[in-house]
């Protein structure tokens, strides 16, 4: 092996490892009666037990319907919302966009309690409502509800595809439309938004994917009236024995990675043909707004109602039970006001710790994490041979894998090979799974940070004698910093919101906000959770503001 | 006289497309030979597999007679091993060091002492008309200045061969003239062994000692430029120099060297080049258009044509003639009157393929 190779193959080698030993696990205890720690043999005697569940067929049918249903409501309210940001004059395009991406960048889990205490039976929304007409119009419990509420909240996924992809098209097609005679309504019905369908159609079955995906809202929402989801069912596996049901919980795992893979393929594929498309558009060059005239204050009326239902209603929700000590018919909120929770919270030291932990693994985590992934972005840049084509499709295997599946495997990991198991109880093991989680994200950030390195300037340090360590050092990182701190940056507010990842590695040691949230949540902690929900919102605004301050892209 | 550069038989593809189909050529000591050929020529690629950043699959690259490519070998060394210069087309400044960094990384590289870096770039940059702008980005400076640098660059740890990629293509038409002339002294002046690209005929012509004309993947003919643009082989390479006139016929008639190419009520005397026709045969005349004379009376070699236009461009003027088939264009010093003219195309001038 020549002294090139070396540290390339290293680095491909070590996160295939951190990417296939997990899913192997999983794979391998699926095919066991019992748990590996346990007594076992080798058969089919856990699908056996969950394919005669009825639950576990309810949870499917439950998953299909809701990821369905996010698709119908996410994908044309997506696709609108992309034309009338990019393409028209909407009024207050500046400060609707940071907002747009909210949903993105706040956890599920506290989201959905957010509509919990808002919109709940005895929510704050319920009760003024009940208080003005006498009843409450609304069941967030219902499944339709909780696909409405997913659907709503994965409106900005599609959001980001459709309008880069609209960004490139030239306003010329738009215009020769309205010469034509089209209102702006059919202008993007008949024209813009069909010549960006590759991206619509990536980004549909990127919300069904992440419809199979869902566990905080499902949790949180499907758990009065007893809906469950494939995530939830596997996560109630536990409760539902009484003993740990590892081979269980791994056949339910392969099942759900058996839907999400394909879909993971799917996606690919339709991402090349929408790059194929991208030829095909107008003069980019020259783009002016499409004026809206009269439709103006109608389209505006569509952006404020998706704002306020789907983030007004939640954080309003969040703030105010964080600060008060009781609500409900008769109460004067102003009279209640108090600070009991916070202090509750800082009362607890595991709380604190996890408050602590947070702000660690997003800021030192996410800059190792953005290391890890600029090592294996250099690995494969500008290389188009099979180790690069190997890594396409090792970065997709994390993304089929719902992070409480990933979490789990970590688990196993770390019980498995005993050597490892010291690191079980340190944020090493959060923030490896956490890594590996986001590995298609973070290597999305640095790649296109490397792909906007021009190659001459590379090829021109080659020329003059440097080796390719050379090069990397004293040319391309030094050109993607920016790229790389942005990329930071976004990582910190990704591992800000994570919570299903570190479901099961939590324990002394390990607490974050995002797992914090969902053991409190099952053991009742209302009030603490408000009070983190809120403490998480403030971490994830701090660095939005960030990176509002700085201009860094939150999309491509 | 020693070899500087040699390459032999080299073949390049991606994938199914053949780019190089067996190209060889040398430069020596002291020369500037121009890579000419129109786009997707190879001529780009073939610089590019000399400075090592476009693998070859078959053939040799020898530099100053060590061998940096075999095919057969399996020998490749890479490019930052071939210390070679190279000029890009864009000219690759790196953005994030100032211009002294930019000509000092390639002495860094090679661990030449700091002190001596700093004369030598200083030195450099001054035989370059760049002395005062080493603490500069390359963002703040002009084109030209970005070219010189990038030279500066590519020279300051004496390659023996600069390899230039459109060097002057960057540069708007006032400035490419004077860098042209410029670019000509210091490669003289610095004894530069230099192959560059180029896709311009007057830039080969004017900068070179020899003219390497590719077309296809293959060297479609190489001389000096006295030889490709008053002798071309091909209609390939006749057509590519200079501005021509074309006339199709049909060859009815051959004395020795000389053939006579017929079309609908014309008939003219021209040298067969490239392969006598005989019979009947379909033949391609050329003839540059500073060759064709305007005459006053019929005479040897001369067509009747009736003036179309005549089109004025500063330093002479250009008529359009046509008639049926036939149409000629002609240089002269001053406006023709109106109506039929007689023109005459010398017989030595006039190249039939």
């Amino acid at each position: 092996m020549n002294r090139a190779l070396l540290p390339r193959a290293s680095v491909i080698g070590v996160a295939a490892l951190a990417v296939f030993l997990p899913l192997g696990l999983i794979l391998y205890q699926s095919l066991l009666d019992a748990p590996f720690f346990m007594p076992h043999r080798l058969g089919g005697g856990a699908f056996e037990f969950i394919f005669a569940d009825s639950d576990f067929w309810d949870a499917l049918r439950n998953s299909l319907l809701i990821a369905t249903g996010m698709a119908v409501i996410a994908l044309p309210l997506g696709g609108i919302l992309a034309f009338l940001m990019v393409r028209t004059d909407l009024p207050g395009r500046r400060w609707i966009e940071p907002l747009l991406l909210i949903p993105i960048f706040v956890s599920p889990m506290v989201l959905a309690f957010g509509y919990v205490v808002s919109a709940g039976p005895v929510g704050f929304y319920s009760v003024w409502a009940q208080q003005l007409i006498g009843s409450v119009p609304w069941n967030v419990y219902s499944l339709t509800s909780i696909a409405i509420i997913a659907g709503l909240t994965h409106v900005p996924h599609v959001y980001l595809y459709s309008s880069s992809a609209l960004k490139s098209l030239g306003s010329d097609v738009e215009e020769a439309a309205r010469m034509a005679g089209s209102s702006p309504f059919q202008v993007a019905r008949d024209v813009s938004l069909p010549m960006v369908t590759p991206s619509l159609l990536y980004s549909g079955v990127l919300v069904f994917f992440l419809g199979f995906e869902i566990f905080g809202l499902p949790l949180v929402l499907g758990d009065p009236e007893g809906h469950l989801v494939l995530a939830t069912y596997l996560y109630k596996l536990t409760n539902k024995l009484g003993t740990p049901s590892y081979h269980l919980m791994a056949a339910v795992a392969v099942c759900i990675v058996a839907v999400t893979f394909p879909l993971v393929m799917l996606q690919r594929r339709l991402l090349r043909s929408a790059g194929k498309y991208v030829t095909v558009k107008g003069k980019a060059g020259r783009q002016r707004p499409l004026p809206l005239g009269a439709w103006r204050w109608a389209a505006a009326a569509i952006v404020a109602l998706w704002l306020v239902l789907t983030i007004v209603v939640p954080l309003s929700g969040i703030v105010l039970r964080a600060f008060v000590s009781q609500w409900g018919e008769g109460v004067n909120l102003l009279e209640v006001l108090t600070l009991d929770h916070f202090r509750g919270v800082f009362e607890q030291p595991t709380l604190v710790r996890g408050i602590f932990n947070t702000v660690l693994i997003g800021i030192i985590g996410g800059a190792l994490a953005v290391a890890c992934y600029t090592a294996l972005g250099l690995a494969t840049h500008r290389k188009n041979d099979g180790w690069s084509r190997f890594v396409d499709y090792l970065v997709l295997v994390p993304r089929a894998v719902p992070g409480l599946l990933a979490g789990l495997a970590f688990l196993w990991v770390f019980l498995f090979f005993p050597p490892l198991a010291p690191l079980r109880s340190t944020l090493v093991s959060i923030w490896l799974a956490y890594t590996v989680v986001w590995l298609a994200y973070g290597m999305r950030l640095v790649s296109s940070s490397l792909l906007q390195v021009g190659p001459e300037l590379e090829e021109a340090a080659r020329s003059v004698g440097a080796t390719a360590g050379q090069v990397s050092r004293h040319v391309t990182l030094p050109l993607i910093r920016h790229g790389l701190l942005a990329s930071w940056l976004l990582v910190f507010l990704i591992f800000e919101r994570e919570y299903s990842t570190g479901v099961y590695l939590l324990g002394p040691g390990t607490e974050v906000i995002g797992s914090l949230l969902v053991s409190l949540w099952a053991t009742g902690g209302a009030d603490m959770v408000a009070a983190l929900s809120l403490i998480n919102v403030v971490l994830v605004g701090f660095g939005l503001a960030i990176a509002l301050r700085f201009g860094v892209k939150l999309h491509d | 006289m020693t070899e500087k550069l040699k390459v032999q038989d080299l073949h390049l593809s991606y994938g199914d497309n053949a780019i190089l189909k067996g190209v060889s050529m040398q430069l020596r000591q002291g020369e500037v030979v121009s890579l000419l050929g129109p786009s997707g020529s190879g001529k780009t690629t073939l610089l590019r597999a000399v400075a090592g950043l476009e693998a070859a699959h078959r053939g040799t690259i020898a530099i100053e007679g060590k061998p940096v490519f075999d095919g057969q070998a399996r020998l490749e060394v890479p490019a930052e091993k071939r210390n070679l210069g190279l000029v890009f087309q864009s000219y690759a400044l790196w953005p994030h060091k100032t211009v002294a960094d930019n000509v000092a990384y390639g002495l860094k590289l090679r661990k030449v002492p700091s002190a001596e870096i700093r004369q030598r770039v200083d030195e450099a940059l001054k035989n370059l008309g760049l002395g005062h702008l080493g603490e500069r980005l390359p963002h703040q400076l002009s084109g030209g200045q970005q070219q010189r640098v990038a030279i500066a660059r590519a020279l300051v740890y004496n390659p023996p061969v600069i390899l230039m990629d459109e060097p002057l293509s960057n540069l708007d038409a006032k400035l490419r003239e004077e860098a042209r002339a410029w670019l000509r002294e210091l490669i003289l002046k610095m004894q530069l062994s230099a192959l560059v690209v180029t896709h311009d005929q007057n830039e080969a012509m004017a900068m070179s000692d020899r003219i390497l004309l590719l077309n296809n993947g293959v060297i479609e003919q190489q001389g000096t430029p006295q030889e490709m643009y008053g002798a071309p082989h091909t209609l390939f390479s006749a057509d590519f120099m200079g501005s021509n006139n074309r006339l199709e016929g049909r060859v009815t008639e051959t004395r020795g060297s000389a053939a006579l190419l017929a079309g609908v009520g014309w008939s003219l005397w021209g040298e067969a080049r490239g392969g006598a026709k005989t019979g009947d045969a379909k033949a391609t005349a050329m003839i540059r258009l500073e060759r064709v004379r305007v005459a006053d009376a019929p005479g040897d070699n001369r067509v009747k044509l009736p003036l179309v236009t005549s089109m004025y461009l500063g330093d002479k003027w250009e008529h359009l003639f046509h008639l049926g088939d036939l149409r000629l264009r002609a240089h002269g010093p001053a406006p023709l009157p109106a109506g039929e003219h007689w023109l005459e195309l010398p017989r030595e001038d006039l190249w039939i393929f």
